[in-house]
Order: C-alpha cells, then sequence, then structure tokens
C-alpha cells in the first residue's frame, strides 16, 4: 500500500510562513493499492483540492475516474474539500462517499450534500457531474473485495467518529483521528455533592475498558496515522474533553500495541513549523518511542507499506 | 411540560451541568433511557457485548452527544405527548417504572451482585413496560377498553391486551428490544417479566429478579402501570427462586419510597428554578 498525505492540519486550513514544512491543509489522506487500481481517500478536508488537480492531471484522455472516500466525521475541517475535488465536476467520475451517521440520525447525504446549496456555495448537489452514492457507516468490519478489509471502529469525540483499519496482503494501515483517550466523565471526588460511589467506578472501568478496545483496534499496525493535537500540558490545561488527544498518551499507547510506524496528525492551526521540529525532536528519538518509528505528518508526504 | 421535560432541558441546555447531572436526569426516565441506549447499541452492536448500562453509555458516546439526544428527544416527546397516557398518567407511570427498577437493583445487591453489574438491573426494571408505551399512544381507545376490562374482571392487564388488541405489551417489549439492539437479557426481561420460567436459562435468575421487583412493586401500590392484580402467589415463588424473604422484600419498600422522594425533589427543583 502506498499512502500519501494531502493535509494533516487540524480544525481549520492554517496557510502561512509559519507553516509552510508541515502544511497549512487540512486532513486528507490518498491510499494506493499494488496489483489493484482501487483508490481509497480518507476524509475530505481541504487538502483535498490539490488531490482532486492532480487526479485530473494524471487523466489527460479524460477516462474515468473511480473513487471510494471515507470521511472520518462530519466536522467542517474534514468535509470542507469537497466542493473544491474537481472530480466532482467530472461525468466520467464514480464515488462512493462513507460516513457514520450523526446522533441526529441525519443521512449522510444529508449533512455532506447540504454544503451544496446557494447559502454554502454556489454549485446546487443536483448540478454535480459526477455520479456519488452516499452509503451511511458504522462499527463494523466490511470487505471492500480485492483482499481489501476494512474496520471501522468509533472513536472518543464530541461527534461520533470513526477510524478506520484497512488490511491488504497482510499490511495494516489504522486512522485513529480526531479521537482523545476515553477517560471517566463522572465526578470521583467524594466531597463532591453529585458523587456517586457505583457511578464513579462504572465510570473507571468503562473508559478503561474502552481504551482497551482501541489499543485493540490499532494493535500491531503498519502504520498508525493518529491524532495528536496537543502536549499532554496543553491537553491537561483545559482541553481535556475537545476530542483531540495528547502525544505522549499515544506514543504509549501505540508502543502497547506493538505498532511499528505512528504517523502523527492533526496538528494544532497555531503550532508553527520550528514547534513541530522541536515536538519531533523530543517524542520521535528512540528513548521515548523505543523501536517504533514515530514521526510527525508532512503534506506530500508519502509512506509505503510492503 | 412535564418535570421530567423541563429538566432534561434545563440540564442539557447548561453548559456547566456534569455528567453525573446528566445520568441522573436520565436514568429517572424510562423512555430516554431506552433512547440513549438504543443509539449505543445501534451504533456498536457488531462489535459484540450490548450495552446495557447508562453510564457506559456516556462514557462512550460523549456528554455532548448524549446531551443532544436528550435535548431533541425531549422537545420531540414534548410535541407528541398531548393527551398521551390515556390508561395510567404519565407520573404514575414513571413512579411505577422507577420502583420496579430501584427494587430489582436492590434485590440483586442483596443477593451479592457486583456493584458495577447493578445499573443493568436498575435499566431493566425501568424499561421492563416499555411496550405499554406504543401501545397506549397508538391504540388509545382499545387500550383503554382492556385496562377497563381487566379492572372489572379482575384479569391481568396482560390477558386483557391480548383479547382486545391480538398482542401484549410483553411482546411489544421484546419487538422493540430487539429493534433497538438493546441485547438479549434485556429481551428477556420485556419478554418474560410475567412469565419468567419461560426465559432463557442463562438470564433466568436475571428475569426473576426484576419479576419479583415488578410484583413487589404492584404489591406496594407505588405507581401503577395499569396492572390492578396483586400476584401474592407468584411473588412467594419467585421468593423461593431467589432466595429472599418478605421481610427483605419489606424493608426495600423502604428505600424505594426513599429513592423516589429524592428522585421528585430532584424534579421539583427544576420546577420551582
Amino acid at each position: 500500500m502506498k499512502l500519501k498525505f494531502w493535509g494533516v492540519r487540524g480544525s481549520i486550513p492554517s496557510p502561512g510562513s509559519d507553516t509552510v514544512k508541515y502544511g497549512g491543509n487540512t486532513l486528507c489522506l490518498e491510499l494506493r493499492f499494488h496489483n489493484s487500481e482501487r483508490l481509497i481517500i480518507i476524509d475530505a478536508g481541504s487538502g483535498m483540492r490539490a488531490l482532486g488537480d492532480n487526479m485530473i492531471s494524471q487523466n489527460p484522455q479524460n477516462g474515468q475516474m473511480k473513487a471510494e472516500i471515507f470521511l472520518t466525521h462530519t466536522h467542517l475541517d474534514h468535509i470542507l474539500g469537497l466542493p473544491f475535488f474537481a472530480p466532482i465536476y467530472n461525468s466520467r467520475t464514480n464515488l462512493k462517499i462513507y460516513g457514520p451517521v450523526t446522533c441526529e440520525e441525519a443521512p449522510l447525504k444529508e449533512v455532506i450534500g447540504g454544503q451544496f446549496s446557494y447559502r454554502y456555495f454556489p454549485v446546487r448537489e443536483n448540478e454535480l457531474e459526477a455520479t456519488i452514492e452516499y452509503v451511511d457507516l458504522k462499527e463494523g468490519s466490511y470487505d471492500l473485495g480485492d483482499g481489501i478489509q476494512l474496520t471501522a471502529k468509533y472513536l472518543n469525540h464530541p461527534l461520533l467518529s470513526l477510524g478506520y483499519r484497512i488490511e491488504y496482503c497482510g499490511k495494516i494501515i489504522c486512522t485513529a483521528y480526531d479521537t482523545e483517550p476515553f477517560y471517566n466523565v463522572f465526578s470521583t471526588d467524594s466531597a463532591d455533592p453529585s458523587y456517586d460511589e457505583l457511578l464513579a467506578s462504572e465510570g473507571d472501568s468503562a473508559a478503561r475498558e474502552e481504551n482497551q478496545r482501541m489499543e485493540e483496534f490499532f494493535n500491531g499496525a503498519d502504520l498508525l496515522i493518529h491524532d495528536g493535537q496537543y502536549t499532554m500540558a496543553e491537553y491537561e490545561c483545559g482541553k481535556k474533553g475537545w476530542g483531540h488527544s495528547p502525544i505522549e498518551y499515544i506514543v504509549d499507547a501505540a508502543r502497547r500495541a506493538s505498532v511499528k510506524r505512528l504517523a502523527i496528525c492533526h496538528h494544532d492551526p497555531l503550532r508553527s513549523d520550528l514547534q513541530i521540529d522541536e515536538l519531533s525532536e523530543m517524542y520521535c528519538s528512540r528513548e521515548f518511542s523505543g523501536n517504533m518509528e514515530t514521526f510527525f505528518a508532512r503534506e506530500g508526504m508519502q509512506v509505503e507499506i510492503s | 411540560m412535564s418535570t421530567t421535560v423541563i429538566k432534561v432541558l434545563e440540564t442539557c441546555n447548561d453548559p456547566r451541568a456534569s455528567a453525573n447531572d446528566l445520568q441522573r436526569i436520565i436514568s429517572l426516565d424510562p423512555i430516554l433511557t431506552a433512547r440513549v441506549l438504543k443509539l449505543i447499541n445501534s451504533a456498536y452492536y457488531s462489535l459484540g457485548v450490548p450495552i446495557t448500562s447508562l453510564a457506559r453509555a456516556i462514557v462512550m458516546l460523549g456528554v455532548n452527544t448524549v446531551k443532544n439526544l436528550a435535548l431533541s428527544f425531549a422537545i420531540l416527546e414534548n410535541l407528541k405527548s398531548n393527551g398521551s397516557f390515556s390508561v395510567f398518567s404519565s407520573e404514575e407511570f414513571w413512579t411505577h417504572s422507577l420502583c420496579v427498577g430501584v427494587i430489582a437493583k436492590s434485590l440483586a445487591a442483596v443477593k451479592g451482585n457486583t456493584p458495577q453489574g447493578l445499573e443493568a438491573f436498575f435499566v431493566a426494571g425501568l424499561l421492563h413496560d416499555l411496550g405499554k408505551i406504543p401501545l397506549n399512544r397508538q391504540l388509545p381507545e382499545e387500550y383503554h377498553r382492556a385496562w377497563e376490562t381487566a379492572g372489572k374482571n379482575q384479569d391481568t392487564l396482560r390477558h386483557s391486551e391480548i383479547k382486545f388488541l391480538g398482542i401484549d405489551h410483553c411482546t411489544v417489549g421484546c419487538l422493540i428490544a430487539k429493534k433497538w439492539r438493546l441485547g438479549t437479557t434485556l429481551v428477556e426481561t420485556l419478554s418474560h417479566h410475567h412469565n419468567p420460567d419461560d426465559s432463557s436459562e442463562v438470564d433466568r435468575d436475571f428475569v426473576f429478579i426484576v419479576s419479583l421487583a415488578n410484583q413487589f412493586a404492584n404489591h406496594l401500590s407505588i405507581g401503577s402501570a395499569g396492572d390492578c392484580v396483586i400476584d401474592n402467589q407468584l411473588i412467594e415463588y419467585l421468593n423461593g427462586k431467589i432466595g429472599v424473604e418478605w421481610t427483605i422484600l419489606h424493608e426495600l419498600g423502604e428505600t424505594v419510597l426513599n429513592e423516589i422522594e429524592k428522585a421528585k425533589i430532584f424534579l421539583e427543583i427544576a420546577q420551582k428554578g
């Protein structure tokens, strides 16, 4: 498998002189397979524009273009690239868009297609040339054909968000963003008037078991692409509950799960290239990551899994 | 608006409301509890054991998702609820459901179940009569006749439901629990709380406890879900099966009244505030 990062930033596109090296576009991943023409795109952040342009330039004869797009969730930074994805305006394009349904139970077609209305964008959905099929996705395992197996797992984010585990020819790529470690949301302070001993204990075991399930989900991955928006100090200083992970925790979790390579992504929009370089020096070291190869994902970076 | 709806709206609209507040307010409402469990189990079903604990559902779904769900649901329910509960008042139904939940949880504790497992008993008690809600709402006239006739003939409401509607609340509850993927234990409880011997062997002890809790709630006349027959024989039988004495049941009676009183005070704070 070959993976290319077209966008690695979190929350909002962050162009500027401070983000030239790691890139300012929000998440979009391109996944290609040896011995197969299949194209899987994970997320439709602003990085998707350049991916679309590249697909057009690689297709001078205007042949058929096919892609399966797996959205991790429908927060704006993960879907805002779709209207600027050039193949969507080509009648020879076939897209299958998968994603989790929201808690309001609105179908994906409505949530994503809703962007194509005059109040947000000058092109309406029924004016799009491409053939688009929407598939509401839930947690589970799916056979995508051609030997590609996909497992979807719910993560811990303010909106239902899916992580994907893709297995092909014995190799495994996992995504786990946007997410943060599960934690006990109930009061554990016995002096708190709302404290309930049973609830506190139930919350503790639920969080512990869910974190265990998460590690089982990415266990043995050849490449794990994980949310690492914050350092532990930042996370504990008001960012808990925002749905993004502290780097220290994910390095430990990935090591426990025998992950071979860890790509940290969803960089904070305020994080400069210089700061990411400093974080790399600290967390990607052998001292911190052991035998696991850890790196901060960079826009345009390609990783070969074979 | 009912006090529960007001409190749900207040709690969910308050950004400072804690997860404890949220759990408390939802756990007092059988319909809302069922909705949250439906959401989590529809989403999580494919990967294993169904979730029957509200606390676990809140940890997994997150406080915001549950708040949004509760908010939209509370508003929706309020719109739908005009003149709904034709046979029993929603207050009486709520009190009965809560009472069965509290007794089931207390009995399970007496019988040495682990603290982590107790909430499943509470939830099952709270939801055991879920099947009555759509019957009562969709077929109000027929349901009223079934209830009235059961009262006149001193028959169980369940028998009368079958006579007048061709289906009883246990079957309807079973269908809902299956459709919402609430897991086999809740399916068994909702299906067999009136005939616990017919439940599957693996869940039978669990169903015995909820069944006894239901009968004892009727015996205590705390709340009502429409049944006027108090089946002391079944209570005796279940006491023997579970291994509890009448004295223990009567001791629980006080706990139940305290719990319901606390819940009412909790809800009234919202109305007064």
